[in-house]
């Protein structure tokens, strides 16, 4: 089982390479782990996740800037990865295209607003 | 390093993001009728002047901005290494040498939840023999300053070089 994990922006390389009831060995990077019998020796970390409404069509700014562009209208019905937004920010152009396909229920921004990293900007339905 | 060279183009930016090569592809046209910088301001593009796209592997955005800050910072060192000059950084990335501009970079971005495509686009004046009167105030090229021709080819790869180093560095 190989997996990735993002922990203080850096990623991790996570392999798992042997499991039985006596040991598990665990590879990150290049180096191996191998964690024995005892059961509290083993520390089982409890994901918590977010609590997120993964039904809602929410298009969020990935950066903060300034919108430069709107290039939709309420009531439009969009294809994904349409372009939504053109976001200014230092010098960098960015087209915001939408993960979803839908219709334009409210767009929560103006041109030359500015708007920071996670702002919900267009919201579908 | 795949550089893909042509003779005339709209711009350079615009054909890269039309048609998404692959990462570290290079567009260089000897021209461009349309090139443009930020807020799509027009670029004077003529034959002589170096201009060229580089399309950037699948980055961060937060990366991907500290790498925009930072290409400014390898045209200016760059032509200080080549050609002694003094460049001057008018942040976020236009370099200008006796304050006037001598190269400007445009980062493009696609990007939705994640960056889905990405190209950074330099434009250099480099053997530009003059401009029009409406930037001649505000422009120069390195044949103004240096009385000579210089090497595009050298100048762009060099760049590109920079470019892998410190994305290499920024990633990590």
């Amino acid at each position: 089982m190989k997996l990735k994990l993002k922990l203080n922006g850096k990623i991790y390389d996570i392999e798992v390479l042997q499991k039985n009831n006596k040991a598990v060995k665990v590879k990150v990077g290049d180096k191996e782990f191998t964690f024995q019998e005892k059961e509290e020796d083993i520390r089982i970390a409890k994901a918590s996740f977010p609590k997120r409404n993964f039904s809602k069509k929410e298009i969020v700014a990935p950066i903060t800037g300034e919108i430069a562009e709107i290039f939709i209208k309420k009531g439009d019905f969009i294809k994904k990865e349409k372009k939504i937004i053109l976001l200014s920010a230092m010098k960098m152009e960015n087209e915001i295209i939408s993960d979803f396909e839908g219709k334009v229920k409210k767009i929560l921004i103006s041109k030359n607003q500015k708007v920071n990293k996670g702002d919900i900007l267009v919201m579908l339905e | 390093m795949k550089i893909q060279r042509l003779e005339k183009v709209s711009s350079t930016n615009a054909l890269a993001k039309k048609e998404r090569g692959e990462p570290w592809t290079i567009i260089w046209a000897q021209e461009q009728s349309a090139g443009y910088g930020t807020k799509k301001d027009y670029w004077f593009s003529p034959k002589g002047g170096l201009y060229f796209s580089v399309i950037l592997p699948k980055t961060d955005i937060d990366d991907l901005q500290t790498l925009t800050l930072l290409a400014a910072f390898i045209v200016a060192k760059t032509l200080k290494e080549n050609f002694a000059l003094d460049c001057f950084i008018k942040l976020p990335n236009d370099v200008y040498i006796n304050r006037k501009k001598v190269a400007g970079i445009l980062t493009e971005n696609v990007l939705s939840n994640d960056t889905k495509f990405s190209v950074m686009g330099f434009g250099l004046n480099t053997n530009i023999n003059q401009f029009p009167k409406d930037l001649e105030n505000t422009a120069t090229s390195l044949k103004i300053e240096l009385k000579e021709q210089v090497n595009n080819e050298k100048i762009l790869k060099q760049i590109v070089k920079g470019l892998k180093k410190q994305l290499k560095t920024i990633s990590q």
